[in-house]
């Protein structure tokens, strides 16, 4: 190695004619010393602690690190499936020998009930039939309307479905927890408020309430309960440490 | 913490399993107007295990209520009111 300094020799930080030429990615020995306080200081030391304490319980027990992914399927999975499995069979048994669902007389097809409703679970749906309200009365139409109620309330079914089936398409972020994106949990909590204030809309007959306040209730609780959550999610992200956090769920495996 | 968390869990989860069955029994009339809160058999139709079941659902619900609340606020407030006095004494 020759003594004069040119360009041409290879420099420990990868500056100068190195070996491998500095990209976009490589941080600058600035950026490097920078790394060194706050935040990224603080994420540095914290992995290094766990990693020194998981070292020092490995170097003083006599564990045998296996190549093994999991605990055995037999005994290890197998009792603990058997116990879930018991509990549940158990719960079962027990709720229909002490409290045995009514019996009902069988339907009369003969006669049209007095009340006609789909199963709880589509409620949502019916509801959504009943936004005749929200239909609008076109004034270069004379007052009337552009379709009839039933018509819109099967286009309000396709919207709402139709929401539904673009959210995972406009929002593809990889967070795990609502923290991580206060809007977008937000948006959730508001959908979830809205499918049971339209079922409650929906059954508006059995509901002791004014059903004009239930109507609009029916779209402004969503909302408010969109605000909460937002609010209540942009402040939890302040003690959960969230930076820390983001970081370390950085290191997740790759899919 | 999370034991007490479990133990609370266990008094809601025994408790009012316990209320509930005994209350389908005894306080539910019928299946179209209240149920578990409905009119309890008049006094003078109930045997003395009609008696003592009733009695029993009365205990299930306020162990339902008192264990959670033991285990969720009772204990965890004396707890810190212990480490707050111990704190500022020493």
């Amino acid at each position: 190695m020759s003594t004069n300094d040119t360009d041409d020799e290879v420099r420990t930080d990868g500056s100068g004619g190195g070996i491998v030429a500095p990209d976009d990615e490589t941080p600058t020995w600035s950026e490097r010393k920078q790394r060194s306080q706050g935040l990224s200081r603080l994420t540095y030391e914290y992995f290094e602690r766990s990693r020194r304490e998981d070292q020092d319980l490995r170097q003083q027990s006599d564990y045998v690190e296996r190549d093994v992914l999991a605990f055995p399927a037999w005994p290890h999975e197998m009792i603990r499936n058997l116990a879930l499995t018991s509990f549940f069979v158990g719960m079962i048994l027990f709720l229909a020998a002490t409290l045995p669902p009514e019996m009902p007389n069988p339907a009369n097809s003969a006669v049209t009930p007095a009340i006609i409703l789909p199963d709880w679970y589509l409620y949502w749906s019916f509801g959504l039939l009943k936004l005749g309200p929200l239909n609008p009365d076109l004034s270069i139409l004379g007052g009337q309307k552009l379709m009839a109620d039933r018509t819109y309330g099967v286009l309000a079914n396709v919207v709402v479905v139709g929401f539904v089936a673009i959210v995972p398409f406009i929002n593809k972020g990889s967070a795990r927890r609502p923290v991580e994106q206060p809007f977008w949990a937000a948006v959730g909590m508001s959908g979830v408020i809205f499918s049971l204030t339209i079922a409650a809309l929906s059954i508006k007959n059995l509901i002791p309430m004014d059903s004009h306040l239930l109507f609009d209730l029916t779209f402004l609780v969503p909302i408010v309960s969109a605000t909460i959550t937002y609010a209540v999610l942009k402040t939890m992200r302040e003690g959960y440490m969230f930076d820390l956090n983001r970081r370390y769920y950085r290191l997740r495996p790759p899919k | 913490m999370a034991d007490e968390f479990i133990k609370g869990f266990a008094a809601l989860m025994v408790g009012g399993l316990g209320w509930m069955t005994i209350a389908g029994w005894y306080r539910t009339p019928s299946f179209e107007g209240a149920q578990l809160i409905g009119e309890l058999p008049p006094a003078e139709t109930r045997t003395v295990f009609d008696n003592m079941a009733i009695a029993m659902m009365d205990v299930f619900f306020w162990f339902a209520v008192l264990g959670c609340l033991t285990f969720w606020v009772l204990i965890p407030l004396f707890e810190e009111a212990r480490n707050y006095f111990s704190e500022r004494s020493a």
